[in-house]
This record gives structure tokens, C-alpha cells and sequence, in this order.
């Protein structure tokens, strides 16, 4: 190859490369300005939200949707917040809770689940729910550094950070759901007819569910319970996991396992999978791991009795 | 090695750089090009590199004996001889499964219960194609229509080139041999191309692709659950997601090859653009319809031996076609259907009626799509009986609003769909050609395309999912 056409291919990769790290970093700046100022939606504003909440609240729920649509924080206290979202595990929750204040006594309510303690390819990919936060928290930075999270391409092209979350923002930036300052992260779900016949329809087809035979802890699930009870025991937090109802769950070797690990990790945990069970209406559910607003409602009633029977004792009580 | 991977970024740019400092020595640049290409399938499964070299061997000797024979006898046990092999080898990896099974079922309804007989047997991938690429070899000698090659390093890039290995285009010998027998020159327009290609190729498949994907499996992986509208939307999707994902992907492949100073043929013409399925087919996987056209149809008689073998023809090369797609009932019901409508418009073409509809053209447009769209129920399915409940669930005519599921994602699918269509719009009214899009673009314009693709591909990209046409 001659020097030209050489001299032509560098240019125009060095051309590609400059103005593409040029118009990313315009865009990032521009999308960090107006995602600071979204605190509705799933995307960003919820996390936006508990960021900003984070130091203040006494009592916060975490975990996936069934944390979110299960609990309602608002009736076991007035200072709290559901940080429960869809498709989220332990990876996301753990870098959530290693935010908050220091000093603070903070109570912490952490769904886990069988499936993924228990899974051999879970890889704590449900972090890069934090990507958005990647160039700008260190912490969160570090966390999806150490699982292996990151997108190497993420250092250079920072607009990577707002993959996916982009249409999410701007709608919420021009028009907000919601007004998030009476919102308290639960999103409680009213089920319609449609989704009472398609809950119906997999009831009908259920076909018997094979139990999971290799009971072994996922690595990166027993790391996060011990860096969670260690966290909270130096920061003054109380953290208390439990596993979500199940519509019928058939399986039982996977939950005494998890609960024989939590006793030996000495964290406490309530296993509740089985709560609706001799009491379920089809009325409580919307699927097989979600429940309704009024599964919900009789749902939290217990978690809040337990919590004051079993951990606060009589003489605390929430703000 | 995907295309959308980073190792395939690192790898390509390594290569690229050495075979453009090797462009004195067309012999080492052609080894380069070897070594390249089977790391690139190694890096799948190493094992399954002895099959592409065992083809090549077969066909290398196949083709150059054929040559040299005299008699039409001999010329023709040596083409048996590469039809045999090659086909054996395909039949055994990809479809001795599907015929051990269906003997079983049949055998079943009569009562009889022979054992099971088929066998754990992984599908390498990409051997549909370069099945399908080595014949073309060996049958394009026999015809007297290209003269075999002497050097078995050509050959064997030949049938191993990175670019079109796995998953296409099925790039004929006439074509692509020449090619690499000749000096390559570095060409600014092909550069030019080439980068605009990938990084189109690029955003059509991780962006719009990938993006639809999420609902079409959601919907299509439990069938059975959802209403006539959810069932309808997937399928529309799926009839983007399908021609992004395999047209994505021949861009990438033809904008690879383009850098590399290669040039293939064209694989994607806006297939949806068609106001015929006759027309679909001359837009859709072109290589690989083309190749049906020439090694079948025309084979089996073509249109030259009267009007039903015609239909008949054009019946077994659908089916046939259906059939290479994968080895399930489903295809090659999807391959009749092809075959049965494209059979109707022959049929109506030689009635008188057909002149009187001409000013109805336009009514081909959606009528070709729906026909398609039908068709890709069963291409889509993981099973006949699939199939059967997604078509009994759409003609329950239950229009009540479709599932939705995650919002977000499915807002955010159909703007990248949107983008995907207004661009192919644009360049369907403007008469634009893709693969000579940017010849003569300025550096600084190249550079703000590209820009722009990539800052679009960062924000909407989509988990990455395997090519779907590396399951054929």
C-alpha cells in the first residue's frame, strides 16, 4: 500500500475516533444535565429519586418487582421507600445499600430469591441497571468493575452510560408520570381482566415444576451476603432478607437450604414464600410471583407485624 | 467470533493491518487470509475446522479432476462424488436428527415402536453455506462455466473467507475466486463503503434487530398465552427483526470484505419493496435464491419442459429452500408456501386476466407482505404445533390490547424500527444503492456519519443475541 492511501485510512479513523468522542462527550453532558433533573420513571428518575432520599429515610425496601409491587412501605413507615425494581437481584440492591449514609440507623428490607442464590450462571448483570451512574460514582463504578460488568468501550464513549434510558428520560423530563414527592417507590398493580386471563391460561397449562437438584450458593450471591451483613453491622443498619410469596411453589429443598445459610451466616431472614398458603384467592395475585394491591396490602400487614414483633421491639416505632 | 463482538473489533483491525503491509506478496496476504479465516471459525469450535477442510480437499480434487476429464462419464462421477460428500456431510450433521425422528413418529402411528435412534450431534455452524458455496465450485466446472483453480491456498480461502463464512453471502466461485487470485488494490471508494456498510450493518443488527427480538420471543416463547392482537405484533415484528438481523449482517460482511479490497454481491435489496413474492425472492438473501434458481430449478428442468414440471420445480426448490433453513417441519411447510404462492403467480401471469390488474399494482405491496408475513408464523415457531396454536389464536379474532410487557423496551423498539424504515424509505425513493453509499463522501463527512451511527448505537443498542442465521 502505498503512503497516501495509508496516510488516507489514518485520517479518516482519526477523524472518526475524534469526532465521535467529541459528540459523545456533548452528549453525555447534556443527557447527565437533564437525567439530574428526572425523578419519575424506571429508568433513571426512580434511581434519581432514592438518591436523593437515601440519607433521610428510616425503612427501605429492596429488590426485584416482586419487592416493588409487593410491598408498600407506606404502611410499616412514614419516612421510607421501596427501591424495588423489575429484573433486579442482589448485585443492584447490594451497590444501593453501600450508598447510604454511614451513620444513619437505617432499617433495610432485601428480597432475595431461590432461583438466583442458587443459580450457576448468575453473574450480577442486573447491575448494569447502574450503568447511567458508571462515569460519574465511584462506588458504583468499582462494583461493576468487580463483576465484570463493564463495557470496556465505557471508558472511552461515556454516552454508553444512558444506553436504552434515553426515551425513558426525555419523556420523563417533558412529562413526569408522576409527581414523585408523594411517591414512596411502591407500585402496587391493579389487575384487569385481560391479565386475569392470562394468569388463568398458564394456570390451566402449568405443567409440574422440576425442583432444582444442585443446591450450591452462587459465588457472587454469597459474597454480597456477607459484604451486606458486614456493611450494615459497621454503619448502623438492620437488614433483614426475605423471600417473596409464590402462587404454589412445589419446590421446598431450595428454601430450606437458603434458610439453613442464612442461620448459619447469622442474618435474619424470613422465609414467606408459602404466606398465602391455605389462605389464596386467585384475587391476590396477578402471576404466579406478583401480587395484587390487595395481596399486597395483607402481604405488608405481615412483614410489619413481624418486624415489630421479631426486630423492633415495643418500643420502637417508625416516623 | 461474532461480528458485533470485540474480538472481532481487535481481531479485524490486527488483520487489516497486516494485510494491507503484506499487499506486495499476494501468496502471504492469501495465508493471512487462510490462517485468519480459520481462527475466526476456531474460535466457535475448533473441531469442526477438519469439516471445511475436508470439503475444500474434496472439491479442490473433485473440481480439477472434472476438468481433465474427457469423458462425460467420468466428469460426472467426479461431480457425483463432491455432491455426495458435501451433501452427506450435511445431511449427517443437520438433518440425520429430524429424519431419524420423523421415521420414529411415523412408525409410531403404525403401531410399530423402533428405539431411539437419533443421535447427539451438534450442527457446525455455517456449513448450509459453505456447503452450498464449495458446489457451486464444482457444478459451475462441470458446466464448462469456470476453470478450476490451481492453487490450493486460493481454493481453500476461497471456501474458508472470514467475511462470508458462517453466515453468508453465498458468494459463488465465478466471482469471489478471481478475486483472490488477483492483486488487491486499495480502492478510497470501497474504504469509504465499506466503513458506511459495517457500521449500517452494525446499527441494524444490535440496534433495530436485537431491540425487537425482546418482544418476539417473550410472545413466540410461550404462544400459548396470548390474544390475537400480541400474536399479530410479534409476528410484524419478527418480519423486521429477521430481515434486519440477516440484512445487518450481510452489510457487515460485504462492508468487511469491501476494506479488505473484495467486493460481493449484493444480498439485500429492501425486500419489503416488493409487489410480487417472484420480486421478494429477487431481493431477499439473494445469494441464496439465485443458487436455488441456478443449482435447482434450472437443474431440475427449469421452465423448459412444460407447464407443470415448471410448478413441480418450483415446488421442490421451495421446499428444498425450506429445508436448508433448518431441519424441521416448520421450514419446509414456510418453503411450501413460497413455493405454492410463487406457483399461483406464475400461473396468473400466463392467464389473460393479468394485464387487466395492472393499474392495481400497488395492492401487490401489502398482499407480497401479508403473504410473507403469514409465512414467517412457521419460520418463527419452534414447532408445528406452535405454529398451529399461533394461527388458531389469531383467527380467534381476540383484538383486545396486546401485551406490552416492558414498556420502555417496547417504545424503544419501534423508534429504532422507525429509523430503520425511514432510512430504507429514503433510500428506496431516492434509488440509492447501499453497497456504493459514501464512495464519494469527503473524510470529514465519513466521519460525521459515522459518528452519528455510533453515538446512535451506544444509546439504543440491544442485549446482543446470536445471529439468527447462524442456526442454518
Amino acid at each position: 500500500m502505498d503512503t497516501k492511501n495509508l496516510k488516507y485510512i489514518i485520517k479518516t479513523f482519526v477523524f472518526i475516533l475524534l469526532i465521535t468522542l467529541l459528540v459523545d462527550k456533548i452528549v453525555f453532558f447534556v443527557l447527565n444535565t437533564i437525567s439530574d433533573q428526572v425523578f419519575t420513571g424506571q429508568s433513571i428518575g426512580k434511581l434519581n429519586h432514592f438518591l436523593k432520599i437515601k440519607d433521610d429515610v428510616d425503612f427501605i425496601v429492596f429488590g426485584s418487582s416482586r419487592a416493588n409491587h409487593n410491598i408498600d412501605p407506606l404502611m410499616i413507615s412514614q419516612n421510607s421507600f421501596n427501591m424495588g425494581m423489575d429484573g433486579r437481584k442482589i448485585a443492584y440492591p447490594a451497590t444501593l445499600i453501600k450508598l447510604l449514609p454511614k451513620e444513619k440507623k437505617q432499617i433495610i428490607l432485601l428480597q432475595i430469591d431461590t432461583e438466583n442464590a442458587f443459580s450457576e450462571n448468575y453473574t450480577g448483570v442486573d447491575i448494569q441497571a447502574l450503568n447511567s451512574k458508571y462515569n460519574r460514582n465511584k462506588i458504583i463504578k468499582n462494583e461493576i468493575d468487580k463483576l465484570g460488568q463493564n463495557n470496556i468501550i465505557q471508558n472511552f464513549y461515556w454516552s454508553l452510560s444512558y444506553n436504552s434510558s434515553v426515551l425513558g428520560i426525555l419523556k420523563n423530563y417533558f412529562k413526569p408520570n408522576y409527581n414523585y414527592k408523594t411517591y414512596f417507590g411502591y407500585d402496587p398493580i391493579y389487575v384487569n381482566e385481560n391479565q386475569r386471563k392470562i394468569f388463568k391460561n398458564i394456570l390451566s397449562d402449568e405443567i409440574s415444576e422440576k425442583c432444582q437438584q444442585r443446591l450450591a450458593i452462587n459465588k457472587i450471591y454469597n459474597s454480597y451476603l456477607d459484604e451486606l451483613k458486614l456493611f450494615c453491622e459497621e454503619n448502623n443498619k438492620t437488614i433483614i432478607f426475605f423471600t417473596s410469596p409464590k402462587f404454589n411453589d412445589t419446590c421446598k429443598n431450595d428454601n430450606d437450604k437458603l434458610s439453613e445459610i442464612m442461620k448459619t451466616k447469622k442474618l435474619i431472614y424470613y422465609d414467606l414464600t408459602d404466606y398465602f398458603k391455605g389462605n389464596n384467592l386467585l384475587g391476590y395475585w396477578k402471576d404466579k410471583d406478583h401480587l395484587s394491591k390487595e395481596g399486597a396490602e395483607l402481604f405488608t400487614q405481615s412483614i410489619k407485624k413481624k418486624l415489630t414483633n421479631h426486630i423492633l421491639g415495643k418500643e420502637y416505632t417508625f416516623h | 467470533m461474532l461480528f458485533n463482538s470485540f474480538e472481532f473489533l481487535v481481531f479485524f483491525t490486527i488483520i487489516f493491518m497486516l494485510y494491507w503491509l503484506l499487499n506486495n506478496n499476494l501468496s502471504k496476504q492469501n495465508i493471512l487470509l487462510l490462517i485468519s479465516s480459520y481462527i475466526f471459525y476456531a474460535w466457535w469450535d475448533w473441531r469442526f475446522l477438519s469439516l471445511i477442510i475436508l470439503s475444500s480437499f474434496i472439491d479442490f480434487k473433485a473440481g480439477s479432476e472434472i476438468f481433465k476429464s474427457n469423458t462425460v462419464k467420468k466428469r460426472k462421477n467426479w461431480l457425483l462424488v463432491s455432491l455426495i460428500a458435501n451433501l452427506g456431510l450435511l445431511s449427517i450433521f443437520k438433518y440425520y436428527n429430524f429424519f431419524a425422528e420423523s421415521f420414529t413418529d411415523l412408525m409410531t402411528k403404525f403401531g410399530w415402536h423402533p428405539n431411539d435412534l437419533t443421535l447427539n450431534i451438534i450442527l457446525p455452524v455455517g456449513i448450509s453455506f459453505y456447503t452450498f458455496q464449495t458446489l457451486s465450485y464444482t457444478i459451475d466446472i462441470y458446466r464448462k462455466q469456470l476453470q478450476p483453480t490451481k492453487n490450493i491456498i486460493s481454493f481453500f480461502t476461497y471456501i474458508a473467507f472470514f467475511p462470508q463464512l458462517v453466515a453468508g453471502p453465498i458468494e459463488r466461485a465465478t466471482n469471489l475466486l478471481p478475486q483472490i487470485e488477483k492483486k488487491r488494490i486499495f480502492k478510497k471508494e470501497w474504504f469509504n463503503e465499506g466503513v458506511i456498510q459495517i457500521l449500517v450493518g452494525l446499527f441494524r443488527k444490535i440496534v433495530i434487530a436485537d431491540s425487537l427480538g425482546i418482544y418476539v420471543d417473550t410472545i413466540y416463547g410461550d404462544i400459548g398465552i396470548y390474544n390475537s392482537t400480541s400474536i399479530i405484533l410479534a409476528t410484524f415484528l419478527y418480519a423486521f427483526q429477521i430481515y434486519y438481523d440477516f440484512a445487518g449482517y450481510s452489510d457487515i460482511a460485504i462492508g468487511t470484505a469491501k476494506l479488505l479490497g473484495f467486493k460481493f454481491n449484493q444480498n439485500f435489496n429492501l425486500p419489503y419493496f416488493s409487489k410480487s413474492l417472484t420480486e421478494f425472492w429477487r431481493k431477499w438473501h439473494m445469494s441464496l435464491s439465485f443458487w436455488l434458481r441456478d443449482y435447482l430449478y434450472i437443474s431440475l428442468g427449469g421452465n423448459r419442459k412444460g407447464i407443470k414440471i415448471t410448478y413441480r420445480n418450483l415446488m421442490l426448490t421451495m421446499l428444498l429452500g425450506g429445508l436448508w433453513h433448518g431441519a424441521n417441519w416448520t421450514f419446509i411447510i414456510w418453503g411450501g408456501i413460497h413455493g405454492t404462492v410463487l406457483s399461483l403467480e406464475k400461473y396468473f401471469k400466463s392467464t389473460p386476466y393479468a394485464h387487466k390488474l395492472n393499474g392495481f399494482g400497488f395492492l401487490g405491496y401489502p398482499i407480497t407482505f401479508t403473504i410473507v408475513l403469514f409465512s414467517w408464523i412457521f419460520f418463527r415457531a419452534q414447532s408445528l404445533n406452535s405454529a398451529t396454536i399461533a394461527i388458531k389464536k389469531i383467527i380467534q379474532f381476540d383484538f383486545s390490547m396486546p401485551f406490552i410487557g416492558d414498556i420502555n423496551s417496547v417504545i424503544n423498539a419501534i423508534l429504532v424500527l422507525s429509523m430503520g424504515i425511514l432510512f430504507d424509505l429514503y433510500i428506496f425513493n431516492k434509488k440509492i444503492d447501499l453497497e456504493n453509499f459514501g464512495a464519494k463522501f469527503s473524510i470529514t463527512k465519513i466521519a460525521i456519519i459515522s459518528s452519528v451511527i455510533i453515538i446512535l448505537i451506544n444509546l439504543f443498542y440491544s442485549t446482543s443475541n446470536n445471529f439468527i442465521y447462524f442456526q442454518f
